[in-house]
Order: C-alpha cells, then sequence, then structure tokens
C-alpha cells in the first residue's frame, strides 16, 4: 500500500466526519429558524385573529359534559357548552340561554323562558326540547353520568310548555339548583349530534358556545375554532359576540418543567397550573403574565374518620387540631402562594364564615394535655401507649404528588411525632379501594370546587344507611337538619346564616382540619390579554385577544 | 437454517403468549376495584357499580375473563378505552407512526454516536479522546431520561431557543426527545464497539496483515472495524427495544404523541384495556425485531451459519 492510498482512506473518514458533523448543524439551524418564524408570527398578530395556545395540565377524560368526572375537562368544555344561566363574580343569578324564569311556591317547579335565536355548532336549534333532553339524558342511567349526576339533583323531569318555554320538575326544592345548572358540566349539548355520536360524543362534542370543536389528538392536543355566529354571552364577559381570535389549542404538557419551559420559550402562549416555585420566578419576568383565581368550594381538607378509636372521641380529634401547625405546611411548600383555609367552606362562597379565621392555633401544650387526659402515655420511644396499644394514625395521600399534597403527608407525620402519634403514610394511587370502599384511613385529604355551600352536604350529613360513609364518617343530627334546611331556605341571608352555623358547628367537632385554597394559576405571555375567570375560578376565553 | 426460523418463530409466539397471561394476570391480581375507578365514588350507588361490573363481564372467574380476552385478542378485537369507550386498536395504530419515528431516529443518533466514538475509543486506547467517549457513554448509561430530557429542555429550549420543549409536529421537535434516547443507547453501542474492536485487532490475522506491510488505516476501518461491527448488530437490534421502552418517559416529558404515552395515561387511570392493548402490541414488536436480528446475523456471520446446519 502507497502513501497515496493511506492518505485516500484517511481522507475520505475525514470526509465523512466533516459532513455528518455539516449536516447536523443544518438541521439545528433550520430548526431554530422554524422556532423563531413561529415566534415572529405571535407577534406581528394583530388585535383581531390569531390562535391561543394554552397548555393545560393534564387530559381531559372525555368532552361530553355529562359524562366527564375531571375539572381539566371543564376549561375546554366552557369554550363549546354554554348553560342555562350563568353565577356572576357576586354569587348572584343572571341570565344565559334562558331569558328569564320563574320558580313555583313549593320551589319545585321551575319555569325557563329561552332564548330564540340559539344555534347548535351543527345547525341544530336550541329550544325547549333540547332542554328536556339534555337534563333527561344526564339522569338516564345510559349515559354513565359523572359528576353533572351529583349536580342535578333533585331534578326528576321536564315539560315542555311550548317552543321556547319548559318547566323543570324537582322532587325537593333546592337553592342550590340553579347555580348548579350555570356549572359546565350541566352544559347544553347539541341533541341531534348526541344521539348521533352515542357514547362517542366526547370525542365529536357539539354544543353551541363561543367556539366549536375541530379535532382531539390523543393525549397531545385538543383544537377549537371560533364560532362566527355567536352572539348570545352571558354578562359575564364584555364580549357578548363572536370571540376575537381564530381558535385555541389545548396542548396537553403534563410534565411542569416542559409545561412552564414552553411558555418561557414561547412555544405556547399561556400555561395553566403553574407551581409554587415558579410563581415567584415568573412574576419577575417581563414577557409574562401571571394570573391567579381562587377556586371555590371545599378547600383542601383533611378528614378525620370518626369510625375508627381513638379519632371518635372529639377530644383526640383537637388534640390533632391543635398538633399539627397548618401556618408551617402552607407556608413552607407553597411559599406564600397559596392561601391557608380556615373553615370548611372556602371565601367567597355564601355564608362562608370569615369569624373562623385565625382560630385553632397550633398549641402542643393543649394537644398533649388533651392526649393525658384521654390515657395514652408516652413510650420509651416516644409514641403514647395505652392498654398496650400505640397510638397510630393513618394518613392516607393519594400519588402523585398533586399540589405538594404528600409532602403535607410526611410534615404532618413530623408535626404528630413531637406530641407521641405515630403517623404511618399510606400513598396510593388507588384511593377508590383504600378509602371509599374499605375506609382505611384516619386522616384523608380531598377538595372540591363547587359554586354552593350545599357542598357540604355531601362530606357532612349523615349517609343514608345503604350508601357510602361520608369520609369523616360524620353523624350529627344539628348539621343535618341545617344542611336539609339550607338546601331549601329561599332568604339569601338567612340561608347564609344556616351555613355559618354548619361551619362553626364542623369546628366544634373537631372532625377536620382545612388547609389550602387552590388557586388556578395561569402563565401568559405578555401580549395575550383578556383570559378571565368564572366563578369557580375556570377559565373564560370570551374576550381573549393576542397582539402587541 | 429454515429449522432455525421456525424453533424461533416458535418460541417468539410463546413469549406473547407469556407477556399477555403476565399483563392479565397483573390485573386481575391487584388489589382495588377497576369499576371503583371509573365513576366518582362520592356518587355512585352501589346498584350503578354492580350494573358496570356485569356489563364490563368483571363478575365472571379468572379463566372465563381470560379466555374471552384471549379469543377477542386473536380476532384483534382489543376492546374499547374504560375512560373514553375509545376502541384501543384504532387508537394504538393512530399513535404509532409518532412512537416508531422517535424509535428510529433515537436508535440512529445511538449507532452514529456510539460507532464514532467506539471506533475513536478503541483507536486512540487509554488516550483523551478514550476517556471522553467512555465518560460520555458511561454519562448516557447512567443517567435517568426524565432528568437528562429536562435538562436539555432547560438549555436549548428555554436558554437558546434552538428547539421547542414539546410536541409532535415536525422534525425541530423530533431533535430533543431523540437525543435524550440516542444518548443511552449510544453508551452501550460505545460499549460494545470499542470492547469488540480491542478484540478483534489482538486477533493474529490482524497480525498477518500488519506483517504483510498493509497501511493500519486500511487494517483499523476495512478488516477489523466489519469483524468488529457483528456483534453491534445484535447490541442495536436489543436497543431498539430498549427505545421503544424509553419511550413511555420520553414522550410524556416531551408531551410528544405515541404509544408510549398512550400506555403512561392508562396505567395511570387504570385503563386496562388499554394497557393490555399496548402491552401486547409493544410485545409483538419485540419479539418480531429479536427475530430479525437472530435471523440477520446468521447472514451476516458464516461462523453462526454453519454452526447451526
Amino acid at each position: 500500500m502507497t502513501d497515496t492510498q493511506r492518505n485516500h482512506t484517511h481522507h475520505r473518514l475525514w470526509l465523512t466526519v466533516s459532513g455528518l458533523l455539516i449536516a447536523i448543524s443544518l438541521v439545528v439551524s433550520g430548526c431554530g429558524g422554524v422556532v423563531e418564524k413561529s415566534n415572529a408570527q405571535g407577534s406581528v398578530a394583530t388585535a383581531n385573529g390569531g390562535t391561543l395556545t394554552y397548555a393545560l395540565a393534564t387530559s381531559p377524560d372525555t368532552l361530553d359534559p355529562h359524562r366527564s368526572g375531571l375539572a381539566v375537562s371543564v376549561r375546554v368544555m366552557r369554550t363549546l357548552y354554554d348553560s342555562l344561566v350563568v353565577q356572576t363574580a357576586d354569587g348572584s343569578i343572571k341570565p344565559w340561554l334562558a331569558e328569564s324564569w320563574t320558580v313555583s311556591k313549593d320551589g319545585k317547579k321551575y319555569t325557563f323562558k329561552l332564548r330564540k335565536d340559539v344555534k347548535f355548532h351543527d345547525g341544530t336549534p336550541f329550544n325547549a326540547e333540547a332542554v328536556k333532553f339534555n337534563f333527561d339524558r344526564v339522569i338516564d342511567p345510559a349515559t354513565k353520568a359523572a359528576n353533572a349526576l351529583a349536580l342535578i339533583r333533585p331534578y326528576t323531569s321536564s315539560k315542555v310548555i311550548d317552543e321556547y318555554t319548559v318547566q323543570v320538575n324537582l322532587s325537593t326544592p333546592s337553592e342550590a339548583f340553579l347555580g348548579n345548572i350555570s356549572q359546565a358540566m350541566l352544559g347544553i349539548v347539541s341533541p341531534t349530534a348526541a344521539k348521533q355520536e352515542g357514547e362517542q360524543f366526547g370525542k365529536k362534542p357539539v354544543g353551541s358556545g363561543p367556539y366549536q370543536y375541530v379535532d382531539w389528538k390523543d393525549n397531545t392536543s385538543i383544537s377549537v375554532k371560533k364560532n362566527p355566529d355567536y352572539t348570545w354571552a352571558p354578562e359575564t364577559v364584555k364580549n357578548t359576540g363572536a370571540p376575537h381570535i381564530d381558535g385555541i389549542t389545548f396542548s396537553i404538557i403534563p410534565e411542569e418543567a416542559t409545561r412552564i419551559g414552553s411558555v418561557q420559550s414561547k412555544q405556547v402562549l399561556a400555561a395553566e397550573t403553574v407551581p409554587p416555585q415558579n410563581i415567584l420566578a415568573l412574576k419577575n419576568s417581563p414577557d409574562l403574565q401571571l394570573l391567579q383565581a381562587n377556586t371555590l368550594g371545599l378547600p383542601y381538607t383533611l378528614f378525620i374518620n370518626e369510625r375508627h378509636a381513638p379519632w371518635d372521641n372529639v377530644k383526640a380529634r383537637q388534640a390533632l387540631q391543635s398538633a399539627i401547625d397548618v401556618n408551617a405546611i402552607v407556608k413552607t411548600l407553597y411559599l406564600g402562594t397559596y392561601e391557608r383555609a380556615w373553615s370548611a367552606l372556602t371565601p367567597g362562597i355564601l355564608g362562608y364564615d370569615e369569624s373562623l379565621e385565625n382560630t385553632n392555633q397550633p398549641d402542643l401544650t393543649h394537644a398533649n394535655n388533651l392526649l393525658d387526659e384521654l390515657g395514652w402515655v408516652k413510650g420509651q420511644d416516644g409514641i403514647r401507649i395505652k392498654d398496650g396499644q400505640r397510638l397510630t394514625l393513618k394518613y392516607v395521600d393519594g400519588s402523585p404528588n398533586r399540589e405538594k399534597r404528600n409532602d403535607i403527608a410526611a410534615m404532618i407525620q413530623q408535626q404528630l411525632k413531637a406530641v407521641g402519634i405515630d403517623v404511618q403514610v399510606n400513598i396510593t394511587k388507588d384511593i377508590s379501594t383504600v378509602v371509599y370502599q374499605n375506609g382505611e384511613y384516619d386522616l384523608y385529604g380531598n377538595s372540591q370546587v363547587n359554586s354552593d355551600p350545599n357542598a357540604l352536604s355531601a362530606f357532612y350529613h349523615t349517609a343514608e344507611p345503604s350508601a357510602r360513609p361520608t369520609l369523616p364518617g360524620l353523624s350529627d343530627p344539628q348539621i343535618d337538619q341545617w344542611l336539609e334546611q339550607g338546601a331549601v331556605e329561599k332568604d339569601k341571608d338567612q340561608r347564609a346564616n344556616i351555613y355559618r352555623n354548619v361551619q362553626q358547628r364542623i369546628n366544634e367537632l373537631a372532625v377536620i382540619i382545612p388547609v389550602y385554597i387552590f388557586p388556578y394559576t395561569v402563565a401568559a405571555s405578555q401580549t395575550v390579554q383578556g383570559i378571565s375567570f368564572d366563578y369557580l375560578g375556570y377559565p373564560l376565553f370570551n374576550d381573549v385577544r393576542i397582539g402587541g | 437454517m429454515v429449522q432455525t426460523i421456525i424453533t424461533r418463530t416458535i418460541s417468539s409466539l410463546l413469549v406473547i403468549l407469556g407477556s399477555l397471561t403476565l399483563v392479565f394476570a397483573i390485573f386481575y391480581l391487584l388489589p382495588g376495584d377497576p369499576v371503583l375507578s371509573m365513576i366518582d365514588p362520592t356518587y355512585a350507588t352501589p346498584e350503578m357499580i354492580e350494573n358496570l361490573r356485569i356489563q364490563l363481564g368483571l363478575d365472571q372467574p379468572f379463566y372465563i375473563q381470560f379466555g374471552h380476552y384471549l379469543a377477542d385478542m386473536l380476532r384483534g378485537d382489543f376492546g374499547v378505552s374504560m375512560v373514553n369507550s375509545d376502541p384501543v386498536l384504532p387508537k394504538i395504530i393512530a399513535n404509532f407512526p409518532s412512537t416508531l419515528i422517535l424509535t428510529l431516529a433515537s436508535t440512529c443518533i445511538a449507532v452514529l454516536i456510539g460507532v464514532i466514538l467506539g471506533i475513536l475509543s478503541a483507536v486512540h486506547r487509554n488516550g483523551w479522546i478514550d476517556i471522553l467517549a467512555r465518560t460520555i457513554g458511561l454519562f448516557g448509561i447512567s443517567m435517568p431520561t426524565f432528568w437528562s430530557g429536562i435538562l436539555l429542555i432547560l438549555i436549548f429550549s428555554i436558554q437558546l431557543g434552538w428547539f421547542p420543549a414539546m410536541g409532535s409536529d415536525g422534525i425541530s421537535t423530533l431533535v430533543l426527545p431523540a437525543i435524550t434516547l440516542g444518548i443511552v443507547g449510544a453508551g452501550f453501542v460505545i460499549r460494545m464497539v470499542r470492547n469488540s474492536m480491542l478484540e478483534v485487532l489482538s486477533e493474529p490475522f490482524i497480525t498477518t496483515l500488519r506483517a504483510k506491510g498493509i497501511s493500519r488505516h486500511v487494517i483499523l476501518y476495512k478488516h477489523a472495524l466489519r469483524n468488529a461491527l457483528i456483534p453491534v448488530v445484535t447490541v442495536v437490534g436489543m436497543q431498539i427495544g430498549e427505545m421503544l421502552a424509553g419511550t413511555v418517559v420520553i414522550e410524556t416529558v416531551f408531551s410528544r404523541q405515541g404509544i408510549g404515552r398512550i400506555l403512561a395515561d392508562a396505567i395511570m387511570a387504570r385503563d386496562i384495556p388499554v394497557v393490555q392493548g399496548v402491552v401486547f402490541f409493544t410485545a409483538i414488536l419485540y419479539v418480531v425485531i429479536n427475530l430479525l436480528v437472530d435471523i440477520s446475523y446468521t447472514y451476516i456471520d458464516p461462523r453462526i451459519r454453519r454452526s447451526l446446519t
């Protein structure tokens, strides 16, 4: 072999390598160009038009409002469906698809006069028949309705009076009813499409909302486009007509770092559920804005299971309340970005009892005294013992670490150790079996978004013998009576008083430890204007504009 | 030769059947009630729960459920999702191309980086380039992909703005996830190529070639490399399977469409038919790839072919 040959081979290798390098750098620069171009498009867009890209933290289960069980679906469903009525910021009920309504004296018949100019996206006219179809669909077992079923109670039937008048019948009066039908999960679907698509309706949703459905790519994105015919928005938004923008693409980005990264790198214009550690950083970013709305209903609350000794004794429960430093937990974990909760209800809801704020301060001496009184004596390892039994507490929490709830468990474990309680934390995905079926918990936390204080009933009213027990397993005749009264009381002030009583009584009985109020947090580009929030804290996109 | 293919095929079928049984049994034996995870337990009445159980056939004994399940699978009926009633098979088929592209791109990156660095590493044994290549290999193998993925997003998406952090439209969205996954594979390939190169270089025929006065480069890149690449084919084949599995994490981190993402979500939601469908589908793929690799290197390496006949 000659030198020339040797050089030749040598050359070929380096040619290949440098060729590859050039190819790679071409790909890199080419791709960089793509991203920059899309940025430019975003900032050039005028006040009208453009597409809002909005990152969701989890995937909706279905876009069939009556069958959905997830709050995340509501973000999308609120763009597709309208409701009969709307609840405004002060909690009052205003017209939407229904122009007006009357309630019978016994509170069991609601007669709605409907708008005559409303059409579903598929052209089906909206009328009394459509309302009847929708409400009957929710209670039809074949629909397998989820949360919608709970919301529509005590609905029994509807009667079409004339084309634009419908009478809705309830089995018992309910002051929560109008608020409940304002929710997206009782949004009105197109009867034609719902009948035609059957089980698949959730993947081909048709409503009468400001946006209409385009497509859904599994786990990736859901797109909606503007409904140009829309003229029937409720008074909670400024723009009564069709949206200013062309559409919305909801990207599904479960990984926190990727979701926040996508807003920072301008790949999406807005992203929901910003983790506390990012909130502070984003607040200081000049290109981004932070939008926050506290959700309404039941705050994240730890329920003490009264069905298990020793927690059936009020003193034992009070000891827990005194030993747990909720302030420390909320400050440490949420860095001042979440408000702590004091009551069984969140602020802002009818009847919220402000007087409970700043009560139940941590008091270790008090906690120790109560446990001493009950005869639990500290053993050698610092854990209390009575009749040979160690004082243990089963703390169940769901997986994954949603809103740092697993960390709350860890902190409580430490705090309760100080008063001699051995906390056994069980973090499991299978809440339905462990908590709801087997009741294997002493402490379990939950929250619920709701517009009406009547939501307390599902958690604190004595469960019927055949039904599943409530989370605290509470049975208090006084609370039961108030909750029943509250459901039917027509006088708003009276009603508020009743729920204040309930909250105070729950506090006296020490069945819960309220922890935090969840703020729905959105990070958005400065170029996005007009994202607003409804009464429950869900985003509304009617007024959105994208522009300079 | 034909006999080999037949026995391999039969054993492959057994592997598929085994994985099916395993997935089915795991879900059957897992504590917890799939029906309860489908409807909100706060509101459902016991009657509703029971009806749903009967409707899903979950009230039947194990062997009947398993029998129905096998029969359905054989007919190509993968059932419908428990979460939203979507048929499972079309869901898999619609999402598969995206996973396939990611897998192939990652494999290409793994082979490209792996072979180049592996050769350089062996040729410059114990030099700085060898140390560098081995460090990169070790890094690739030991770093969890969700971590390196997020690291790449932080650097190349947020800081530099070169590539998108998420999505599955276009080549630009493919780069970061493919590199994340490719680096892992590259780690294995680097090691394999390096070891195999060093082994070949110490064989007598290389000495003979040297004695004949053939240049070092020709020996290295023509004779040694060709022989050294044979075991690499196996590693690459196995890597394709690994990459396929790796997409479960990567597709979630980068919010890509794909069957890995579907699987991750279905597991979280206890959506049993979807989990079973995806596992069955990937088991078939895995087995087919391995079969092809086995068959292919009987062609590549005459020694194996001879030993088999």
